[in-house]
């Protein structure tokens, strides 16, 4: 039920009026998740805080190497950024998959992180520019890495009256980005499982790779013993699916075996040979 | 009886400064479609999977069932009925007409303003473009075939012309 709404005009007053009202406060970003949860019921007594209009919360900018992204931006308002595509592809590729393009106007990338639904489409790819998230409250600011942040599904760790205003990327200009999910159709789709990839190959070998899975676990997260497999390779195809292997068991003895389990473990391991395939070395 | 507070807003509603008080947890959708009577604006699935309630806020396509009426607050709001001028038809719908793209009619309202929003950005899109502005938008009678034809169809006939009614 939702008890009142304020649209402050600066961030300041967006955290002042937080830190007031909790923990009944609520702040509202695109709404494109909390309409939802609003209409099934799901919301107890609260009062709305509109941040999406604050200029604070859009920072983009590369500053001492580190991109900075703010986290009111629409995931449309990234999928345009040319800072962004040249600095953060896989953030640029998974913004622009996101819902539709209705959704993708308002939607925020720091409402996608604050809602942390295990199938978030930004999130995986902010793993794998290595994020670190900054929140503020009216008590000072924090910055944590983003794994930190990722308490369980549909549970972000903000202490109350806290808000992300930004996150900060690892510069990843030249490297080789993707992003790809597979959904039960093509538009619109929830993730069923989705892969963020990065890399950079030095001499035909790869010398730098980070991969994020999302939908597989309760939170997404890195998938180290793939991308340990593949480090300093020169990949042949049969390396690939050592490695999608390696992830799906990864990801079983995270999540424990589940109804979807049979169905996920073979998923997972072809979506990262078919996402990686263009590392191997013929590959384009 | 209601202890919740309400919020007036004002905004551009097709072309006219409307005002209105609204509750906190309303939606756009409900202010438009129940309480200002615009019924071109469809409440299909309510959660932003169907398109039926796109309206156009600042020249971007929303679903209105997923964003706060006092969100409105200051915005230019297009929905279908201020699609239509005084002369006649727009020239999306006069397209939709002619290439048979409508059938139940229940998406068009909303199919029409995801392509105004995209010409206005665009001029005249791609066939990809199109069908990928309309990802949002379900239609279960035609197709979609018709609806891409149309609106490539409209594109063509409104460039470079004035689209000066905002």
């Amino acid at each position: 039920m939702v008890k009142g709404y304020s649209r402050p005009r600066s961030l300041d007053e967006a955290l002042e009026m937080l830190a007031r009202l909790t923990p009944r406060a609520l702040p509202i970003a695109g709404g494109t998740d909390l309409l939802v949860d609003l209409r099934e019921g799901r919301l107890g007594e609260c009062h709305l805080v509109d941040i999406s209009r604050l200029e604070e919360l859009k920072v983009l900018e590369k500053r001492s190497g580190k991109i900075r992204v703010g986290a009111g931006l629409t995931f449309s308002e990234v999928e345009r950024s040319g800072l962004l595509r040249e600095c953060a592809p896989v953030l640029v590729k998974a913004s622009s998959q996101v819902g539709s393009l209705q959704i993708r106007n308002v939607g925020t990338i720091g409402g996608n992180v604050a809602h942390c639904s295990p199938a978030a489409d930004t999130i995986p790819a902010l793993l794998v520019h290595r994020a670190k998230v900054v929140l503020r409250s009216s008590n000072g600011s924090r910055e944590v890495a983003l794994e930190a942040l990722l308490g369980g599904p549909y549970k972000a760790l903000l202490a109350p009256g806290e808000l992300i205003t930004e996150f900060v990327l690892e510069d990843a200009s030249h490297m080789w980005g993707e992003f790809s999910k597979i959904g039960r159709r093509r538009e619109l789709a929830i993730a069923r499982l989705s892969l963020a990839a990065l890399a950079r190959k030095e001499d035909g070998r790869i010398g730098e790779l980070y991969l994020a899975l999302g939908a597989g676990t309760p939170v997404p997260r890195r998938m180290e013993s793939a991308e340990r497999a593949l480090l300093g390779k020169r990949p042949q195809e049969g390396d690939l699916w050592e490695a999608g292997w390696l992830m799906a068991q990864e990801m079983v003895s995270v999540s424990g075996p589940r109804p979807s389990t049979h169905y996920k473990e073979k998923a997972a391991c072809g979506l990262l040979v078919r996402t990686l395939l263009p590392l191997l070395e013929d590959g384009s | 009886m209601n202890p919740e507070e309400k919020i007036r807003i004002s905004f551009r509603l097709n072309g006219r400064e409307v005002e209105a008080h609204v509750l906190p947890g309303e939606t756009a959708l409900h202010l438009l479609r129940e309480r200002l009577g615009l019924r071109g604006v469809k409440e299909g699935c309510g959660i932003g999977e169907c398109g039926a309630c796109t309206i156009v806020v600042d020249k971007k396509a929303v679903n209105s069932c997923l964003m706060l009426a006092a969100q409105l607050h200051g915005c230019e709001v297009l929905t279908v009925e201020g699609l239509e001028s005084p002369v006649g038809l727009h020239p999306l719908q006069e397209a939709f007409l002619e290439h048979d793209a409508i059938q139940c009619g229940y998406c068009t309202p909303g199919m029409l303003l995801s392509a105004y929003a995209l010409i206005v950005s665009r001029g005249v899109p791609t066939r990809e473009e199109i069908v990928r502005a309309l990802a949002g938008n379900l239609c279960r009678c035609t197709g979609y075939h018709q609806i891409v034809d149309a609106v490539q169809d409209a594109a063509r006939r409104m460039a470079g012309k004035e689209e000066g009614r905002w």
